[in-house]
């Protein structure tokens, strides 16, 4: 193994979290969230024999695996269907025990409202919230970093008023 | 809303946002589960799991030589210049087989005992393996042409009989003490397996000998994330390994070397296997694609992370006569000329051979019986290949057609 690559058990440990959390606010729903997350790690823990640690992060490299999975995802489910389903389902408590412990129900809520915007919106605001620069967010969304960044800011504001109109 | 107001809004969104993410984390219990399905799902070249899933992977039948003293010729050519072995030579201590074998007793077998023994079936092919002795994925180009084989070396035999091992096909209840004595716990039987057992660290699986693709009764350890480090100031991996084996009594009860390959992450200790043969001394038991088999343990960041081998079983042995070096090396070198290709086939000069073990599966009873293998290095389009051909060592007239 390179020098500069970490064992993967190191990359699993500290990525884990932050891509569960990252498809989390893609899907809206546990279930879905650790489908895609066991997919993502398969996947890296497959293909990191190819890693490159010169060429970039693991950060930007497992958030492209996962951004490639989440659109699978929805490629393969309908992304419509499984919102609505996640809408419809969302004050029914959690099936799962151990998943009503593991969302502060406000952040679940907060993450369902980052779930129903546009893609590229979402994207963006989930990428930058996972801890990615806006030099990353750009690279794997395909446009420049201050693209990223005005797209990151809009997002917010479209998220701002679906929070708003939630309230009202 | 004056511009300030939504400006702090946006802020206000912003901390919660990054509160959401910070503490969005899966369920209790989801990273252990995920990592154990990651390891279970390990590519085969990637662990010696495969080595016994692949025994014979790989590997195609040769067709039959006529009237040669051999049924069967197994031709394996393999990648050189990516062996990673090292530490060979190291030899284990213990009795020499199995718990119902006896080091005297293997001294004294009766002759042939075990009746006419099966051939040999190999269900692939020559294989011009890419392997690095299953310890790297490095790709090397396959080479699956015809050869033409002559023999250099020097094969000074003088033993006329080898023993032949033969078990038992160990069942379910096997597998249980197995795992009973290691504390793990029954949880299922999966298809494929005689158990799946967990304990407080990592899970268990055990498999009974599979028919096909031929491979020994096995049992593999799957660490969870909460498997601790071994603590050993200053041990190297294969005291790591031995400090690991000793723990959960599975040190092996057998002769062997180890060889250690530190090429890679995990790094990997292997105990190869030997039966001994009296009047030739240790063979190793190989598999099929010539890889020295036994016990691995794979150990990243000084934990073991997988750890896989062959599943104690109660061994009979019984004295077989073996074919002479003159019939040994005629048979290999008849292997030559297999195969169609437009192109003349290259020369193989076969420099080496040793006596093995290989193991061929025979439903209720399966048996370990003696090989040799024949080893010779070649050039191919700027390539390095080392060309194996296997011929199985029992005189033909004790062997089922």
């Amino acid at each position: 193994m390179p020098a500069d690559r970490p064992p993967f058990e190191d990359i699993y440990r500290d990525y884990l979290g932050r891509i569960y959390a990252y498809v989390r606010a893609q899907v809206g729903t546990s279930a879905d969230a650790e489908d895609i997350t066991a997919q993502v790690f398969m996947n890296a823990y497959q293909a990191y024999a190819r890693f490159e640690a010169r060429n970039t992060t693991p950060s930007a490299w497992l958030f492209r695996i996962a951004r490639n999975a989440t659109l699978d995802h929805f490629r393969a489910h309908g992304r419509r269907e499984r919102l609505r389903r996640t809408i419809e389902h969302q004050p029914m408590p959690e099936e799962d025990p151990a998943g009503q412990a593991e969302d502060h129900i406000q952040y679940r809520a907060l993450l369902l409202q980052v779930a129903q915007l546009p893609e590229r919106q979402r994207d963006a605001i989930s990428l930058r919230h996972s801890g990615l620069s806006f030099h990353e967010v750009g690279r794997l969304m395909g446009c420049s970093e201050d693209a990223a960044k005005m797209l990151y800011h809009r997002a917010l504001r479209a998220l701002r008023e679906l929070v708003q109109k939630e309230r009202a | 809303m004056s511009e300030q107001e939504e400006e702090l809004e946006v802020q206000a969104l912003q901390r919660q946002l990054d509160d959401a993410f910070e503490t969005t984390r899966p369920r209790p219990g989801f990273d252990d589960e995920l990592w154990l399905r990651m390891q279970s799902s390990r590519p085969a070249k990637s662990r010696l799991g495969d080595a016994f899933a692949g025994f014979w992977e790989g590997i195609r039948e040769v067709p039959a030589v006529p009237a040669a003293a051999v049924a069967a010729v197994l031709v394996v050519a393999v990648g050189i210049g990516i062996f990673a072995y090292s530490g060979l030579g190291r030899g284990g201590g213990g009795a020499a087989t199995s718990s119902a074998l006896s080091e005297g007793a293997s001294r004294n077998y009766a002759t042939g005992t075990f009746g006419r023994l099966p051939t040999p079936v190999f269900n692939g092919g020559a294989k011009s393996a890419p392997t690095s002795q299953g310890l790297a994925d490095t790709a090397s180009p396959e080479y699956l042409g015809p050869v033409q084989l002559t023999w250099t070396g020097k094969l000074d035999l003088t033993i006329t009989t080898a023993p032949v091992f033969r078990y038992h096909e160990p069942s379910t209840n096997t597998a249980d003490q197995f795992a009973t004595a290691l504390g793990a716990v029954l949880r299922e039987r999966p298809a494929g397996f005689l158990g799946s057992y967990s304990a407080s660290t990592y899970t268990l699986k055990v498999r009974g000998t599979v028919q096909s693709p031929q491979s020994s009764p096995a049992f593999f350890i799957f660490s969870s994330l909460s498997m601790p480090p071994i603590d050993a100031a200053g041990a190297g991996p294969s005291d790591l390994a031995d400090i690991f084996l000793a723990q959960h009594s599975l040190s092996p009860q057998w002769s062997y070397a180890v060889a250690v390959d530190g090429s890679g992450d995990p790094v990997k200790v292997v105990y190869q296997r030997q039966f001994d043969a009296p009047g030739y001394g240790p063979a190793f038991l190989i598999d099929g694609s010539a890889r020295r088999t036994g016990i691995e343990v794979d150990l990243s960041n000084n934990r073991p992370v997988l750890v896989s081998g062959l599943l104690p079983v109660s061994l009979d042995v019984a004295s077989y006569k073996v074919v002479s070096a003159a019939d040994a090396i005629q048979s290999a070198v008849a292997s030559s000329g297999q195969g169609v290709s437009a192109t003349p086939a290259p020369t193989v000069k076969l420099t080496q051979a040793e006596l093995v073990y290989v193991l061929v599966p025979a439903g209720d009873h399966s048996f370990y019986e003696p090989a040799f293998l024949f080893s010779g290095s070649f050039q191919l389009d700027g390539k390095s290949f080392l060309k194996q051909v296997l011929v199985p060592a029992v005189d033909p007239s004790q062997r089922s057609p």
